[in-house]
């Protein structure tokens, strides 16, 4: 028995490590150079200022004259509320949709699946032009609208195309882990519970829910993150009219501006792992069983 | 409640594939344009198949795509097993954690992180450039780990941990136990996860975007470099081929699954048992698919390697990297200036030559990765106010111009000007003028004249503004008269109030940059500020019910792009060779009429076939009497300023686009 560890112990040591090695190198490195570039200046001496830009730099207020805003406070501000509501709309078209596949036949699901991956196939940045032209004042949606006697709507430029565009790019990303936990789900749990009286709501609630919560943390993790950083989606669909933390970011990258860069991106990726911590911490306390 | 649920997926479907079926319908269309369609073509296929440079980005697209999946999966895979059997708790999730980051961090965070480390390394190394095929690989392979690892690690902890300790307890060596019986257990979930890299390798810009080096331009980059020019419809028409073909691709493997498949496989069995041979264990079955799968990945990986290293056995490489969309690159019956380089110096000289042409979106986007030493190039062609930047900053060689013979062609007015004022860096390639576009449909002829159209309320809604900073902030300086080089600050706050008006009184619908093509062609802006020679393709692209004007305020931007050797140059002969050869007569002809941009060559302007080609209004527009040209440029022309006003220019703007 303790030879055949030992031997066991030999092939792991041997299969995890290379791994182990690039995982320092190649993701640990690099971030602790996202830390050094943001606290240092252009002569690489120690500086807090790239940081305190952060938070301080101010701008004239749209309101009336005078009033100043924080500048980068904004930008994150308006980042954070266009993902939340991204992630919340892809949550509440993607969690029913990925329960339907998850109870078709085998066959369907398989179909379903993959005509739901197929659009991440087309290059992201062509699929967010198509979704330009489908938006615009004349384009393909309000020449609709209006052959339907519906009346135009400008969409094009608004928050609302910005959300569509995200919602339509990740909306894969949250349908593919809600339904691989659910497509190993139990169904003898919920015709349990409805024998025993639940009522459909609470058979969601009580049952469907806890069981997916998996999923559906992953799902929600894996949109917000992009949909937060983006810079393409809402300089298409946003008629270059917004400007959200991805923009700032590549903005101060493309002026030369590496530390100030490199310190949005580190304020960015804190505040990110302290909300993935804590909305892990919370899930696996209020799932059952956990991870 | 059934029926709502199968509405509600229709709706979703229906959702999903609405931007694939338009792309589909315009990829068939006459006419460039992505919102009229003018009539059924398969010209876009044709031009797809033709232009060498994007199948060369789709080639490297996919040859990334593989080696990264493939690399991402083995390794992962391996380190899954490595993490499911490490006994240390905390080890375990400490890397557990350190896996999770990937996922965790934005993209933009991951690429600029990457980027930063690689160009510190290959300063500390002393490498030329560093930026390269090597590191968007590494940067690809760290990004689809976790994906791989977090498909794999899952099924190892649901598989029954006795059944390799049985299969060792057999006689198993732990290397036999894990390739017979813990990997064929634990394939789907590889399969999946080799898929998923694969996918996002494919699909990923944003970390490219910060990786790539000199020589390997992704699909995605090269569509993103198109943002000046417009993106071209054999996107369109590449889209609608690689939807077709994971549509026969899954059909495929449908019917593979399929009863009669099944059916096949039963009788081959039967066929099997009858003839004496005992049945296959459908494990043994499972294991072989895994080897031939595997193989097959590693066959397609190593052809895919050669394939790359093919092409970096050839002698001489020349790197050119110019703005996207500006050189004739062969697409309706154009001449393709860069293959025909590479065929006449090839005559000419007795050696084979390859060129990388690539392309970039701006002049800040170039020189941010040439000035990190990121990238080598032979070649640039930047902007005036850039290409004085770069001489001040010792980022250009001194040409030789006893090989560049043909800079005689080049008119006398394009000599001495500021931004290289002895002539020693530069040869003009094209320049213009920025004036402003109107659809004469729905503007009074009256308003036009200056660039107070660009802030007339009446027009509300219908105005296109620069979505660069430089270029917007000139319009406002020259309508008020303002240098557009000013270091007083409070002149460019000026400005500043005068863009905050004019997107406040609600007048500017969009800021733009290609998506002015688009915007204009279709109706949906009225007034444009943007490139002469530009104005002539939207025109070549109208809607019906949309009359197109152009003019020039008084007061406007003059600007040049001219051809330059970097510092980083690795073949300076063969660099000037290439200089002297766009300026010769054939390419330069064909390069203006892609561009519609002037050219400063006497051999175009001078040339009657040309001057037929474009006729007479466009002659006029682009080649406009203006009496003493450098005086009108030296005092328009864009220059550079300093890196305190540039960031202080590039906070106004932020303020701009958060009100």
């Amino acid at each position: 028995m303790t030879k055949k560890k030992t031997r066991s112990s030999l092939v792991t040591g041997l299969a995890g490590g290379p791994y182990e090695v690039w995982a320092v190198l190649f993701i640990l490195v690099p971030l602790a150079f996202v830390a050094y570039y943001a606290f240092t200046d252009n002569d690489f001496r120690f500086t807090t200022a790239n940081i305190v830009r952060f938070f301080t730099d101010t701008s004239p207020a749209a309101g009336g004259e005078g009033t100043m805003v924080r500048t980068y406070l904004v930008i994150s501000w308006r980042s954070i509320k266009l993902a939340v509501i991204s992630t919340a709309v892809c949550l509440l078209l993607g969690y029913p949709l990925a329960y339907i596949i998850s109870r078709s036949s085998p066959r369907a699901q398989k179909t379903m699946m993959t005509l739901i991956m197929i659009p991440m196939w087309m290059n992201f940045l062509i699929r967010t032009y198509a979704w330009m032209t489908i938006l615009q004042d004349t384009g393909i949606l309000n020449n609709l609208l209006a052959k339907l006697g519906l009346g135009r709507i400008h969409i094009i430029g608004t928050e609302t195309a910005v959300i569509i565009g995200m919602v339509y790019d990740y909306l894969p990303y949250m349908i593919l882990p809600i339904y691989s936990i659910m497509a190993k789900m139990d169904f003898k749990l919920i015709e349990a519970a409805r024998d025993l009286g639940c009522a459909p709501a609470g058979v969601l609630r009580r049952v469907i829910l806890p069981l997916s919560m998996p999923g559906v943390v992953n799902g929600i993790t894996m949109v917000l993150i992009p949909s937060i950083s983006t810079f393409y989606i809402s300089q298409k669909l946003g008629d270059g009219m917004f400007f959200l933390l991805g923009d700032a970011i590549e903005g101060q990258y493309v002026a030369n501006n590496l530390h100030f860069a490199a310190a949005i991106a580190f304020i960015l990726m804190v505040a990110l792992l302290a909300a993935m911590a804590a909305m892990r911490y919370f899930t696996d306390r209020h799932t059952y069983g956990g991870q | 409640m059934k029926k709502a649920s199968k509405i509600f997926t229709a709706l979703m479907f229906l959702f999903l594939f609405a931007p694939l079926v338009i792309l589909l319908v315009f990829s068939f269309n006459e006419a460039r344009s992505l919102s009229v369609f003018s009539g059924f073509s398969l010209k876009w296929y044709r031009e797809l198949f033709r232009d060498t440079e994007t199948l060369k980005a789709v080639r490297n697209t996919l040859v990334l795509a593989v080696c990264a999946a493939g690399v991402s999966t083995v390794m992962g895979t391996a380190a899954a097993v490595g993490i499911h059997r490490m006994r240390s708790k905390y080890l375990r999730s400490a890397l557990d954690m350190v896996t999770n980051i990937p996922m965790i961090n934005p993209d933009i965070i991951t690429g600029i992180s990457m980027m930063l480390m690689f160009v510190f390394a290959s300063r500390l190394l002393g490498l030329a450039n560093s930026l390269s095929f090597i590191t968007l690989l590494i940067a690809h392979i760290t990004f689809c780990l976790p994906y791989v690892i977090l498909q794999v690690l899952p099924k190892l902890r649901q598989m029954d941990a006795s059944l390799p300790e049985a299969a060792m307890d057999l006689g198993c060596t732990p290397w036999g136990a894990f390739w017979k019986v813990e990997l064929p257990e634990i394939m789907p979930a590889i399969v999946t996860g080799l898929i998923m890299a694969f996918t996002l390798s494919l699909d990923d810009f944003v970390i490219s975007y910060f990786t790539t080096g000199t020589g390997f331009q992704t699909l995605p980059i090269r569509i993103y470099n198109m943002t000046k020019k417009t993106v071209t419809p054999d996107m369109y028409a590449l889209a609608t081929i690689i939807f077709f073909v994971i549509l026969a691709l899954l059909l495929l493997s449908n019917l593979t699954d399929s009863e009669d498949s099944q059916k096949l496989r039963a009788a081959r069995r039967a066929k099997r048992a009858a003839s004496g041979r005992p049945p296959m264990d459908p494990r043994r079955r499972r294991i072989l698919y895994a080897c031939g799968g595997s193989l097959a990945v590693i066959a397609v990986v190593a052809a895919v390697v050669f394939a790359v290293t093919e092409t970096d056995n050839k002698p001489q490489v020349l790197n050119v990297y110019n703005w996207g969309e500006y050189i004739s690159d062969g697409s309706e019956g154009s001449m393709d200036v860069v293959k025909e380089f590479a065929a006449w110096y090839e005559e000419e000289y007795g050696r084979p030559v390859q060129v990388n042409y690539e392309t970039f979106a701006s002049n800040e986007d170039m020189y941010a990765k040439l000035s990190k030493n990121a990238i080598s190039y032979d070649v640039i062609i930047p902007s005036d106010y850039m290409i004085a930047r770069m001489i001040d900053e010792d980022m250009l060689l001194p040409l030789d111009f006893d090989n560049i013979p043909n800079y005689q062609y080049v008119d006398e007015d394009f000599r001495g000007l500021y931004y290289d004022p002895e002539d020693m860096y530069s040869v003009p390639y094209a320049y213009g003028i920025v004036g402003v576009i109107y659809n004469a449909n729905v503007v009074d002829e009256a308003d036009t004249g200056g660039w107070d159209l660009m802030w007339n309320e009446k027009y509300a809604g219908q105005v296109l503004q620069f979505n660069n900073s430089r270029d917007a902030f000139g319009t406002a300086m020259y309508r008020a008269g303002i240098d557009v080089n000013t270091t007083d600050r409070s002149q460019w706050d000026l400005a500043l109030e005068s863009l905050l008006e004019q997107r406040r009184s609600g007048v500017v619908r969009s800021y733009v940059m290609d998506e002015v093509y688009n915007m204009m062609e279709s109706g949906e802006g009225a007034i444009a500020a943007y490139y002469a020679g530009d104005y002539f393709t939207m025109l070549d692209a109208q809607a019906e019910g949309v009359d197109l004007r152009f003019y020039y305020p008084e007061r406007t931007n003059f600007y040049i792009d001219a051809m330059c050797i970097p510092s980083c140059c690795q073949n300076k002969e063969l660099a000037e060779i290439f200089i002297n050869y766009m300026l010769s007569k054939e390419p330069a002809i064909a390069n203006a009429e892609y561009t519609y941009y002037a050219s400063p060559n006497r051999l175009v302007y001078e040339d009657p076939d040309y001057i037929e080609e474009m006729g007479e209004e466009a002659m006029a527009i682009l080649y406009p009497d203006w009496g003493d040209f450098a005086e009108k440029y030296n005092t328009y022309a864009y220059r550079n300023l300093d890196n305190d006003l540039l960031d202080y220019i590039n906070s106004l703007w932020e303020t701009l686009k958060i009100n």
